[in-house]
């Protein structure tokens, strides 16, 4: 569904997608080992713009991105969600489109387009038949400087807004979870604390002129990058570039950056939270995760997939399988620039406990921390790696968003490119020294969630 | 099947975007118009027959170190009956879970150490099984796939595992209102059984069952191999051979289905049913219609059916999301599909949103129904439409899985795989008269389904509706197995 908030909710489904390694360009084949890198070309201009392109022309398609260096972290004191409120404003009207034109220039002539907001960053994007370039060229840069929001339709996507967290949040029995405690629980003083849905209250205290500050503050073209992939002319696909954003006038002063860190942890923290309408208990254990820019982060991906890529993966074959005492059982590595959460995590199985998925979710933690990996789960890892950059990267968005989340996450569109290779170079040592570094018993966090009528609260 | 090369009609989708620009003032800047459009290229699919009657066929596209293959199995949980629901989808299931002499954790470490995936499952008319690997491991992959398919050992253990994972799902997928809608209707609405199953099937389906449908229905007579991606045909064939030819043709009987009368009402909402799911978090919103008569086979059916899908409720800026998102801010997202059958056909528009507004979108939904029964569709409205679907069909394949789909969805119909050349032609030629008199035949008479929490939309719901009787069902006694849904 069409504008949305990934981050947390993306990151449950235990997705390997952050730190994808590099892909190919057309026709060409994997090389004996690792993966072809992506042939990008990187230009920024006089107003801060960065530019990359990535010309493929296999297809007549072509995909273009706006990144935009803010997120949910950045949203206002007492307006928590407005980074992906926001997000939705920007498909209304400006000064030279009225609201809902960018369907009509991608969705009416057989594209799409959509945005999401992450904690750190919000990514605007489409694919449309090549010869709309020019034209999506010119509609991005018109967004970037010319928004006009009029309060009706504030109000009325508000409303959207609004269903939205009811169909995450309210009307799935483990939204509330994975929604809202994982963060609000784990983070004590960074802003990533507040989840990026937002809550309804402060939703409701959003304001036309909360828009207007926000969009100024944020939207700027050295606040920005442009990312084209697909069918183009390089010469041609320049000079719109040029003749399109090189009139974006970059704003005078600078632009507010979170600078707040979250403490370490001291002690294990343990909170059990209810809901309505769950059918088995879950729980959650979470540990703060090193910034996205650590040296650390190809071990954590491997230890990711060791123990929770595929079916054969430790933690399903353990929960899942032997023990059969949990439907879900799952490690994911949610990096954030900031430094994000390695959550462990399992949803019950009929008749089975939160302590009891507690204790095994540790016990395997116990395991991969206590004995080395075996060489050949190190080998399947890098194998199922491989092959999920391959699959990402089909298609130009694919390697678009690629793109862009090495720019945010590691600061440099090159790292789409130099990630494969870390990720091979992954040792066994590597992966049982960071097993040890980051979980340790005072950097954990426990929740607990259940039906409500565990606490006899059913009405 | 060749190459063609197909020219978009980008002329009028031009005309279309001008025409919404033209409204803007004089101190307002136009957008660049687009420049010629590029040909997209629909790839030949090449095909042959095994002595044992599998056919294989073969789409290569080498942009892409992947390989996608599909064994389509032409039978699926429309040879269930209600008290065996399940059966097709967990047969399907099972065969990952074991052969003669590989064990399931050996069978997910071999395709996981080779990078690749396999995954089986059963829809309505169809099971399949779908390997996706890096070309240099497909021999491999290969061997696996031939062995989960013709070795399965469908053992006791896995048998009780799987189904304790299917009832726990499905406890969970009953407390969301937008799944319950749809499991509802597919008794209340479509007289058929949800594929998935329900608590009392899975509970009873016997591993003898299950040992039956695979011996009946996994034959090669009765499937289709279907490679996509980095391979070329000789490869393929070869490959199909090497692991398939080994397979015995038990020669399926081949089953007759007839088509039944479509019934015609001139109530656009002939029965309302509520089920009540209390401390629902939304109320999901569904109109649902039964069409007897309206098959996947049919082509003169399928693209006036489609293009009046995309119209109403297929993609962002259809009616129904205009009407109750964009314009109203009632919900998240709103549209509608049909489940394309062997015989019949089901349509359900869906939609989720606040408990209090479920009567005033339930009413929404019907007007649209309404409006597309009786007045046209302009062009302006309709040749952006049918550049959603168009746009849809060349995107899905560029990737060896879509690609490997759209050829599977031709076998399954029987139909000529010449369809993938003259898909963008067929939809093109839809009218507005052919959208309405689809519309007015066969989409009137249906249900309004809502899940939700009850007590905040009742009142609201009957005033709205005064003359349409409402049945109302408490998700605790509801029972899709008898006629009047209570336990």
């Amino acid at each position: 569904m069409k504008k949305r908030v990934i981050g947390i909710i993306l990151s449950l489904a235990g997705t390997l997608a952050l730190f994808g390694p590099p892909t190919q360009v057309a026709a060409q084949k994997a090389p004996a080992t690792g993966v072809a890198p992506l042939l990008i070309r990187q230009r920024i201009l006089p107003n801060g713009l960065k530019i990359i392109s990535l010309q493929d022309n296999s297809s007549p398609t072509v995909a273009v991105n706006v990144w935009y260096n803010v997120g949910s972290k950045d949203d206002p004191q007492g307006r928590s969600g407005f980074a992906h409120m926001f997000e939705h404003m920007m498909f209304k009207s400006t000064r030279n489109m009225k609201s809902e034109m960018m369907d009509r220039m991608t969705e009416d002539v057989g594209g799409f387009n959509n945005a999401s907001t992450w904690d750190d960053f919000t990514n605007y994007y489409e694919v449309v038949p090549s010869n709309y370039l020019e034209t999506l060229l010119w509609a991005e840069s018109d967004r970037m400087v010319n928004l006009n929001v009029d309060e009706a339709t504030f109000k009325s996507e508000r409303d959207v807004v609004k269903e939205e967290f009811r169909q995450r949040i309210l009307a799935n029995p483990y939204g509330r979870l994975f929604g809202q405690y994982i963060e609000s629980l784990s983070f004590t003083t960074h802003p990533y604390k507040r989840p990026g849905i937002g809550n309804l209250d402060e939703l409701n205290a959003a304001t036309n002129t909360d828009a207007d500050e926000f969009y100024k503050t944020f939207y700027r073209p050295d606040n920005a990058t442009l990312i084209v992939v697909g069918d183009f002319n390089q010469a041609q696909f320049d000079a719109w570039v040029n003749k399109y954003f090189n009139r974006v006038k970059k704003p005078a002063g600078t632009i507010p950056r979170v600078t707040v860190t979250e403490p370490s942890r001291t002690k294990e923290m343990r909170y059990t939270r209810t809901a309505p309408n769950v059918p088995f208990p879950a729980v959650a254990i979470t540990y703060l995760a090193p910034p996205s820019k650590s040296a650390d982060i190809p071990a954590l991906r491997i230890a990711e997939t060791i123990l929770a890529g595929g079916e054969s993966s430790r933690l399903y074959q353990s929960l899942v399988y032997e023990q059969q005492i949990a439907q879900q059982a799952n490690f994911s590595t949610d990096v954030r620039v900031d430094g994000g959460l390695l959550n462990f995590i399992a949803i019950m199985s009929e008749g089975h406990t939160a302590a009891e998925g507690e204790k095994s979710l540790l016990d395997e933690l116990k395991k991969i921390q206590g004995a080395p990996v075996t060489a050949k789960e190190l080998e399947k890892a890098k194998n199922q790696l491989i092959t999920r950059a391959y699959q990402e990267r089909e298609q130009n968005d694919g390697k678009a968003f690629a793109i862009g989340q090495a720019i945010i996450y590691e600061g440099n569109a090159n790292a789409v490119n130099s990630d494969i290779k870390k990720l091979q170079a992954v040792t066994i040592a590597d992966v049982q020294r960071v097993m040890k570094k980051y979980f340790t018993d005072s950097n954990r966090v426990v929740i607990y969630y259940q039906n409500e009528e565990a606490k006899g609260n059913n009405e | 099947m060749n190459n063609v090369k197909l020219k978009m009609k980008n002329f009028a989708k031009i005309s279309a975007l001008l025409a919404v620009l033209s409204v803007s003032s004089f101190s307002q800047e136009q957008p660049p118009a687009p420049s010629s459009p590029r040909t997209v290229k629909i790839p030949a699919v090449q095909e042959k027959t095994l002595p044992n009657n599998l056919k294989v066929a073969v789409v290569t596209r080498k942009n892409v170190p992947l390989v996608t293959v599909e064994l389509l199995i032409k039978s699926g949980a429309n040879l269930e009956n209600a008290r065996e629901a399940g059966l097709a989808d967990m047969t399907a299931s099972l065969l990952t879970k074991g052969t003669k002499t590989r064990s399931a954790t050996e069978i997910a470490e071999e395709m996981e150490f080779l990078g690749g995936s396999i995954s089986a499952g059963a829809g309505w008319n169809l099971s399949q099984v779908v390997v996706s690997v890096m070309p240099d491991k497909l021999d491999k992959a290969m061997a696996i796939m031939s062995d989960v398919v013709l070795n399965p050992a469908f053992d006791q253990k896995e048998i009780d595992l799987l189904k304790s994972q299917t009832l726990d799902n499905l406890s969970f997928s009953l407390k969301q209102p937008g799944f319950l809608a749809s499991y509802v209707a597919s008794k209340y609405s479509f007289d058929e059984h949800p594929a998935g199953g329900t608590v009392d099937s899975i509970n009873a389906i016997t591993q003898q069952q299950i040992v039956g449908f695979h011996g009946n229905e996994y034959s090669p007579g009765n499937a289709v191999l279907i490679f996509t991606g980095d391979i070329t045909a000789l490869k393929a064939n070869a490959l199909a051979q090497k692991f398939f030819a080994g397979w015995k043709d038990s020669l399926a009987t081949v089953r007759g289905v007839g088509l039944v009368q479509n019934e015609v009402s001139n109530a656009v909402v002939k029965r309302i049913l509520v089920v009540d799911l209390p401390n629902a978090g939304q109320a999901s919103v569904n109109y649902t219609k039964n069409l007897p008569n309206i098959n996947r086979e049919r082509v003169d059916y399928y693209f006036p059916a489609s293009v009046m899908n995309s119209v109403l409720g297929g993609g962002y800026s259809s009616r129904l999301n205009q009407e109750i998102r964009i314009k109203r801010g009632l919900s998240y997202g709103a549209g509608s599909s049909f489940a394309w059958r062997m015989a019949k056909s089901n349509f359900s528009t869906r939609t989720q949103t606040k408990n209090e507004s479920a009567g005033e979108v339930a009413e929404l939904v019907a007007k649209e129904i309404e409006r597309l029964g009786s007045g046209d569709v302009p062009a302006i409205e309709l040749t952006p439409r049918k550049s959603v679907l168009t746009g849809d069909f060349g995107r899905d394949l560029e990737t060896t899985g879509g690609l490997a789909g759209q050829v599977a969805e031709l076998y399954l119909f029987n139909l000529s795989l010449a369809e993938l050349n003259s898909y963008m032609a067929n939809v093109n030629s839809v009218t507005s008269m052919q959208i309405k008199n689809f519309a007015s035949a066969n989409l009137k008479g249906g249900d309004i389904i809502i899940v939700g929490d009850s007590k905040m939309f009742m009142d609201d719901l009957k005033k709205r509706f005064p003359k349409t009787n409402i049945k109302v069902v408490e998700s605790d006694e509801l029972d899709i197995s008898k006629d009047d849904l209570k336990k």
